[in-house]
């Protein structure tokens, strides 16, 4: 099992969760208003009006074939946007 | 200038909230307005601008001025990104100053409010159809940027990802901020049309209430420009002195414009202010979307902290000068 971790501009959310069906993940956790620092300076929900929002957390856990389809459908996103995401291990308890 | 008129200006409760705001943050007061309230005041405002100006449009029917007015106005939305585009490309990108430039080719809504606010409390007349200028402003500068990528940095973006001419339309036209001026003003339109006497049931709502919202948006608005300070340094004086001489520029055409057109003073600062005023709604939300390469904090920084004080602060006092002066009063 494999876990995903994204944090992308909520403005994007829409298309990274599409990416994510596409993908054929069984689900995914959206945490939003996440707030931080980034390349272009601060990140907070103080734009909010403006339809510039704050970060969007997103986790995904799923099998390691799921996370190749991910990377295909989430790179031309994160490229063109900006964004992290990395893979890391995952133990069931 | 009037000196009498800065101050008449100053001492009004929106921007004296305005200044509160900025001074909370200047002096690291905890005061804090939770994100969605922003959110909401600034729907309101929209919304209640929009009626407003469709039922005065509506009282003043579409002739004489109007559609020379209009078309004007989005002549001018036209132009001052191409202007502004050849200036910044002395000191910024491709990228950057085209999202640059469309900031400044469209419009602040709040801006053209507290404008509108100014003209009431000098009980000087404006008419309902500024507003349709105002919300067919929004959007063509959205589109020029996009071009002026397109054109000047065509060959440098051979991955254009997710955007596609379709889905830059649907932001441009369909904005949350657009759809709702828009709307509101057909909905006002068509309320004092056929429904005259719902009106009095919609005026506590969007009359009574609109200058209190007005002055708690300022709030968060100098609480947000005055976080936005410290970007400015990173924008350099290059951005610095742009963003206090082109709506000078801007407002300097605008107001030769509002003559040959014969509006009256009231409209000829309404004109004004939508010339020299820069998006922080409409375009930076666009710009994220058309052009993530431009950095958000030289065009959201230099709209919002910078041309936005400076246009209700002083602005808005020396353009009235400037209308006293220039712009004939009628009989």
């Amino acid at each position: 099992m494999k876990r995903v971790d994204l944090i992308v501009s909520e403005r994007e959310l829409d298309a990274v969760l599409k990416a994510i069906d596409q993908a054929g993940s069984p689900g995914y956790t959206v945490m939003k208003h996440v707030t931080g620092k980034g390349p272009h300076g601060s990140v907070s929900e103080a734009m909010d009006f403006s339809g510039l929002g704050a970060n969007a957390h997103v986790v995904v856990f799923c099998e390691p074939p799921v996370v190749d389809k991910l990377r295909e459908g989430l790179a031309p996103l994160l490229n063109y946007y900006g964004g992290v995401a990395y893979v890391s291990d995952a133990q069931p308890l | 200038m009037d000196s009498s008129l800065v101050l008449q200006n100053l001492l009004t409760p929106p921007v004296l909230f305005f200044f509160l705001g900025v001074v909370a943050v200047l002096v690291g007061s905890d005061l804090e307005i939770p994100a969605p309230l922003p959110k909401l005041f600034s729907l309101y405002l929209l919304l209640a601008i929009g009626f407003k100006g469709g039922l005065e449009l509506q009282h003043s029917g579409i002739s004489g001025p109007v559609v020379p007015t209009i078309a004007a106005a989005i002549a001018m939305s036209l132009a001052v990104p191409l202007y502004s585009f050849v200036v910044l490309r002395v000191k910024l990108d491709s990228f950057n100053a085209a999202a640059v430039a469309a900031t400044y080719g469209s419009i602040s809504a709040v801006t053209f409010i507290t404008a509108e606010s100014f003209l009431d409390t000098q009980n000087i007349h404006h008419d309902g159809f500024m507003v349709a200028a105002l919300a067919l402003m929004e959007s063509p500068a959205i589109i020029i940027g996009l071009l002026l990528v397109k054109l000047a940095a065509g060959q440098k973006r051979p991955d254009e990802g997710p955007m596609r001419w379709g889905a830059v339309l649907h932001e441009a036209f369909l904005n949350g901020s657009v759809y709702l001026l828009v709307g509101s003003l057909v909905i006002g339109f068509l309320t004092a049309a056929n429904s005259p006497h719902s009106l009095e049931k919609m005026l506590p709502f969007t009359d009574k209430l609109f200058y209190g919202a007005l002055s708690f948006f300022l709030l968060d608005m100098g609480i947000v420009a005055a976080q936005r300070l410290r970007d400015l340094r990173r924008a350099g004086t290059f951005l610095i002195g742009f963003s206090v001489l082109m709506p000078l520029f801007n407002a300097m055409l605008g107001i030769a414009i509002a003559r040959a057109l014969g509006l009256s003073p009231g409209d000829a600062l309404l004109f004004m202010v939508l010339c020299a005023s820069a998006s922080y709604i409409a375009v930076p939300a666009a710009m994220r979307m058309t052009v993530p390469e431009a950095n958000p904090s030289y065009y959201i920084s230099t709209a919002l902290g910078l041309t936005f004080p400076f246009n209700i602060i002083v602005g808005i006092p020396l353009y009235m000068a400037l209308v006293n002066r220039f712009i004939p009063t009628a009989g």
